[in-house]
């Protein structure tokens, strides 16, 4: 019962937090400001740092370790794992200047669709009608990170089913080495265990330790000379070696800790 | 420029920019090669510098629907022939 009223009123938020107390501030943008794309992604920061804000307050077993360098990234390209819906809502709480890569079907929505190309995210897949917004983003993507903004993409392309860390699709370090941006190599864990892959429910009983983390940052003059497949496994097993640490942990942790 | 140097620098390209190593003239790059919407866009950048022009919005879109070698080569002679170089 509990984590139904949760549930509703964090979705609540979102959906008519969203209308009631947000959107006037989006047309604002829309019509009256000089940088429409910042400042809506700035509103979008705030937006998401009040959902968080509530499911924190709402859900205090579980308890976040988010790591402050990753608040403070900026010119980079940011990849990541991929667990939970949460994780680019996450992000977007942590970056006031913020681009991600986008599934091309989410364009397709109507209004919602607009905001998206609004925003400056990119569309995943640019064939058809998302040319002209994929080509418009890449083509202002190396000023936009060389001016403080940020590109998060998880380069696994969907959630992991498992934990796994999966084939990585290489379109982000195509992109960072076309940019010549720092790589930051970033680890979510346990959001998975907040809102469940396919459930609707967040679950809000257990105990639990969200953790996001920067692992690494790999600096143009590092990967320069390295090429995008190479490049690709290099952070594969970046995450991958993080991904055992992390079950070591817990495998460690209940040895001492967890009873059957 | 000819087809062949045409033909010869969108190869080279492939091999230096995309590590496409020799790709057939009719292979589906985006099947058989993961080139993806972020390649085509270097390629259009390349391509600009082949022709020593910027290419319009009707011609970048263009591009964003090419699949094979083929029909980069022809586009790119295309190109050549809408800006009245003469293509041998």
């Amino acid at each position: 019962m509990r984590d139904l009223i949760v549930t509703l009123i964090i979705w609540l938020y979102f959906t008519l937090g969203f209308v009631v107390f947000f959107s006037p501030f989006y047309v604002l943008a829309y019509f009256f400001s000089k940088h429409r794309e910042i400042t809506f992604q700035h509103l979008n920061n705030y937006f998401c740092r009040i959902f968080f804000w509530i499911i924190r307050v709402l859900s205090p077993s579980h308890q976040w370790h988010i790591d402050e360098q990753v608040r403070h990234i900026s010119s980079s390209v940011i990849v990541s794992n991929h667990l939970s819906y949460l994780d680019p809502l996450l992000f977007i709480s942590l970056l006031k200047k913020q681009k991600t890569i986008v599934k091309s079907k989410f364009f397709n929505i109507p209004i919602f669709g607009n905001m998206l190309a609004w925003f400056g995210y990119v569309p995943s897949d640019a064939y058809g009608k998302h040319s002209q917004i994929m080509i418009k983003n890449m083509e202002t993507m190396s000023d936009y990170l060389s001016s403080g903004g940020n590109l998060f993409i998880f380069p696994e392309g969907t959630r992991s089913k498992d934990g796994n860390i999966n084939i990585l699709n290489p379109g982000a370090f195509k992109i960072a080495k076309r940019c010549r941006a720092p790589i930051q190599v970033v680890w979510i864990a346990n959001t998975d265990h907040l809102f469940r892959p396919g459930k609707f429910l967040f679950n809000t009983g257990i105990s639990n330790h969200i953790v996001v983390k920067r692992i690494d940052t790999l600096y143009p003059d590092q990967y320069d000379q390295v090429s995008i497949s190479e490049l690709t496994l290099m952070i594969h097993a970046l995450l991958g070696r993080k991904e055992n640490e992390s079950l070591i942990n817990v495998n460690a942790g209940c040895n001492s800790n967890c009873h059957s | 420029m000819t087809r062949e140097e045409i033909k010869s620098a969108i190869l080279n390209m492939f091999k230096e920019i995309f590590e496409i190593d020799n790709p057939g003239l009719d292979d589906n790059l985006r099947e058989m090669y993961q080139f993806d919407s972020i390649d085509a866009i270097e390629l259009i950048r390349e391509i600009e510098r082949l022709v020593g022009s910027e290419l319009n919005l009707e011609e970048k879109d263009q591009a964003m629907g090419i699949r094979t070698i083929n029909q980069i080569i022809m586009y790119v002679e295309s190109l050549f022939e809408a800006r009245s170089i003469r293509v041998n």
